[in-house]
This record gives structure tokens, sequence and C-alpha cells, in this order.
């Protein structure tokens, strides 16, 4: 059950995307704290089926920024997950991050020591997260974010497992323009990472797919080609359309 | 329609299609027996032939998976694959990289080159997708599938190999590499040479785009026959090339990037 606040930023959300308009953020003024915007997070999905999570807010600096001691996640439905050509117009204020992410080939369940977490760890790919805060300019506090799904939006996937652990980086291009570029280490410990959001989830799932956060800045999103090139020659290109 | 549903004997299909395959004496198509077949009452001639073979001792270790290719499919005028069962009693271990395959099990034998999963944790579709299957597998392999047709002179359209368990004949696997499993699987190329004489090339693309999305569209399609790919079963993910006729005394040489070559000899 959702306070009266947490219904009213809910709703501020909901209508934000419906009419594909950012907002200005509000849920310091409603005084809904982090766990009232989780609250709100779980509203929203109520009767989805979770294909897994995101992560974000991974870097220690940003979660200083945000008054944070841990990262945020977001839900990811199926119909989140894209391949091929996404069009724009479906969403408020799209960006795009390069991101990996692991599908888990066994449950992890919450309080689960490292070691066990890395060996659920089935495989871990490219991706990239395009974001959508409802947000006016990504400009929220840390509710504002986590009740808005962590700004998640659409995710795109690789196709091919990568070796693990690697080092190299991330470098997003959009029409061969650079757009975004961090090390793979801004991810890591993976496994401790995991082990967060299962705990803070209630467990993980054989299967879920969990996305890592990203180790850049969000750049905006734009039509045009976007590629992704990481780790061992690792590619991954989806097409945004206006 | 519906009478001819109810009224199809599976089992005496079934069982022509076992004689057919132990007197190694093939029959016309079924489609022209019968008329026409939907896939799903081919489904149930295929699973009622395996049920006869398992009560008969046979074992299934896996599954194949046919019709891959856009050729393929152009050629039967389908859009999906199809699957069979592999029989433990047709899986020949190659050793030293090399294996012997007795012609005199088969009928019309033609030898393809694939990429094989050995699955590691239970992949239960709906919904499963490319990469639920690569975190789900333990190794991949270069394989090879002889297939064979209990139909007379391959002339097949989809009911018909679907009911002859997808064309299975026999199968071998080189050895299971976790490596491999973490290349581009839609970039490994294939060679195969016949009798010393490059034959054909191919491309893991070539199956469905990624041989993975095969195996993904094969748990999902299980699926609605309540059945999952459980841990343990080998997983013969589509021709990666042409399928190349094979005669007793041929040998065939097929190689697949940085996996030890696997030489196949029809005896």
């Amino acid at each position: 059950m959702l306070s009266e606040p947490e219904k009213k930023l809910f709703e501020a959300i909901v209508s934000a995307r419906r009419e594909r308009r950012p907002r200005a953020p509000l849920a310091q003024s409603l005084g809904v704290d982090l766990a009232g915007a989780y609250r709100v997070q779980a509203a929203a999905f109520a009767g989805h089926e979770l294909v897994g999570y995101k992560l974000g807010l991974v870097s220690a600096a940003k979660q200083r920024q945000m008054g944070l001691d841990s990262p945020i996640y977001g839900r990811v439905t199926r119909a989140m997950l894209r391949e091929g050509t996404v069009s724009l117009a479906e969403f408020v204020q799209p960006r795009v991050e390069p991101e990996l992410a692991v599908v888990l080939r066994d449950a992890v369940p919450p309080g689960a020591p490292p070691g066990a977490v890395s060996l659920a760890i089935g495989a871990v790919f490219l991706g990239i997260d395009l974001l959508d805060s409802v947000w006016e300019g990504y400009r929220f506090s840390a509710p504002d974010v986590v009740a808005d799904n962590a700004s998640g939006g659409a995710f795109f996937l690789g196709e091919r497992a990568l070796p693990w652990p690697v080092d190299g980086e991330l470098a997003l291009y959009l029409d061969s323009e650079l757009v975004a570029a961090g090390p793979v280490a801004a991810l890591e410990p993976v496994a401790a990472r995991v082990a967060w959001l299962a705990s803070a989830v209630g467990g993980l799932c054989a299967g879920q797919v969990v996305f890592l956060g990203s180790p850049a800045a969000a750049a905006p999103a734009r039509p045009g080609l976007l590629e992704l090139r990481g780790p061992g020659g690792s590619l991954l290109l989806a097409r945004l359309e206006a | 329609m519906a009478d001819h549903v109810v009224t199809l004997d599976v089992d005496s299909l079934a069982k022509q299609l076992e004689a057919a395959l132990v007197t190694r004496q093939p029959i016309p198509p079924l489609t022209e027996t019968l008329g026409p077949l939907t896939p799903e009452q081919a489904y149930a001639i295929q699973t009622r032939w395996t049920e006869l073979r398992v009560a008969a001792g046979e074992r299934i270790v896996g599954r194949k998976i046919g019709l891959t290719s856009r050729a393929m499919q152009e050629q039967l005028g389908v859009r999906e694959p199809d699957y069979g069962s592999l029989w433990g009693s047709r899986y020949f271990p190659a050793s030293g990289h090399r294996v012997e395959i007795p012609s005199d099990l088969l009928i019309q034998p033609r030898l393809e080159g694939e990429i094989a999963f050995l699955i590691g944790r239970r992949l239960q579709g709906p919904g499963v997708t490319l990469q639920h299957v690569l975190a789900a597998t333990e190794a991949v392999a270069l394989s090879v599938e002889v297939v064979d047709s209990r139909i007379e002179a391959w002339r097949i359209k989809l009911a018909d190999t679907i009911a002859d368990d997808a064309s299975f004949g026999a199968f071998t696997v080189g050895p299971w590499s976790r490596t491999l499993l973490q290349e581009d699987l839609r970039t490994l190329g294939m060679i195969i040479q016949k009798n010393g004489v490059p034959a054909t090339e191919g491309i893991g693309a070539a199956a469905l785009g990624h041989p993975a999305r095969c195996v993904a569209w094969l748990a999902n399609k299980l699926a609605e026959f309540g059945v999952a790919l459980e841990p343990g079963d080998i997983v013969l993910s589509g021709s990666l090339a042409r399928a190349l006729p094979a005669e007793p005394g041929d040998t065939f040489v097929v190689e697949l990037h940085s996996q030890p070559p696997l030489t196949v000899r029809f005896v």
C-alpha cells in the first residue's frame, strides 16, 4: 500500500510518461524517502514478469553526490529488452550508456557470499542502457530517480558471452562519434554488486539479467546507429529511429 | 479435418518409420500416403516413435535442430526450424579426433557440420533468449551430424521430416570447449573436405543468425509440450553449411575455427 505522498509521486511519473513530458522532481517536496521511492517503483511493476534488474549510480563519486552509500536498482521487464531498432518517440528524455550485463545460471539468495555469486554468473554480455528519466534534465534526488525505476527505459544485450574476468574499455559510438567511454574496471567488483542487489530485492532467480551500470556519463540519444565496442573485439549494434 | 486428426494412427505410422529404419527400406512420403499433415500431427508421430524406441531400450541423449538455414527453409516452404531427438545408439564418439560411421546402419546419409551445445542448467521456455542459452551452456563443440531419411529419395515435406525424427541419422562431437563458448559464435568459420577436396564452407551465422538462437527456439518450442532442456543434454544447433551425400569409403574432414579437425570415415 502506498501512502498519499507516494501515490502522488506514482501518479506524477505515470502521467509524465503517458504525455511524454518531463517535469520537475517532487519527491523531496512530498517528503518521500528512499524506502517510499522503492515502494512507488514496485507499484509501477505490480503484475509484470521481471526478467532482471539494472544497477544505477554505481560510482562512489555519484553516490556521494546523491547522498547515498550504495547503488540504486531498477526493474527490467521483457518488453524493455530490445533488439535491432528502437524508436526514440517512445521515450521522454532518452540517453544512452555503455554497460555490461550478467545473466545468472543459478539463483542468488539474499546474503549469498561473493564466491557463490561468482559461480552463479552464467555469462557476461555487452549491454546498452537506453535511459529515460521523467525528471527534467535528469536533475533529481535519489528518491525521485528510484521511484522512476532508476531511469530505466530500454536495453540491448550483446550476443557473445565475454571472456570473464577481463580488462578493457567500453566505447559507445553514435553514428561513428564517440559519445561515452570508460574502463570495465569501474564496474568491479561485479560479484559484490550482484550480491548487494540480491539482498536488496530478496533474491535473484536463475535466468535473470543484471545490468551492471555504466563506467561513463550517459550521452543524449538521437537517431542513428549505436555501436558499442568492448573487450576482446566484442560488438553490439542497435539502431535508434526518430 | 477434425476427423482426420482423430483417425490419424500415430502408433502404426511410428512403427512404419521404425521398420524403415531397421530394414533400411525407405517408405513413401507420409504426406503423399496420408495427404497433408500439420506439424502438430507430425510431432505426435515423432513422439510416439521416440516412446517406442525408448521402450525398446533406446536412450535420448539430447536434441537436434533442423531447417535452421534460410536455404533449407525456402526449399521446404517453411519459416521455422524443426527438431528431433538424438539417440544414444547413434552416437559415435571420436577417438583421437577420428570417428568411423557404419554405413550399414544408414539408408541415404548426408553429412552436416554443426555447433553442439552441452546444456549445464535447465532451460525451460517460454521466454528463453539466446543470452539465457549462453549463460546455461556448459561448453560447446564442433559436431558432425549424419542426417538420413526413412522417406524415399529424401522426397520430404515439412511434416515428413518432423515425423521422421527431423531426419536424424547419427552424430559425433569434438572435444567440449569452454573457450569456444566465449567466442563470437556467429563468425566461426567451418570448412568440410570430402576425400581431400574442399566441398563446402559454412559460418555460425548460417543457423538463424546465431547458433544459440536456434537452441533458444528449441527451448521455447519444447515448452509447448511441457518439456525442458535438461543439464547434460546435447543439442546440435543446426547445419552451418550444405549437407554432403556420404557413401561407404568416403572420408570427411570437418574444421571449425580454433578447434581440432574432426575426421569422419564412412565404413
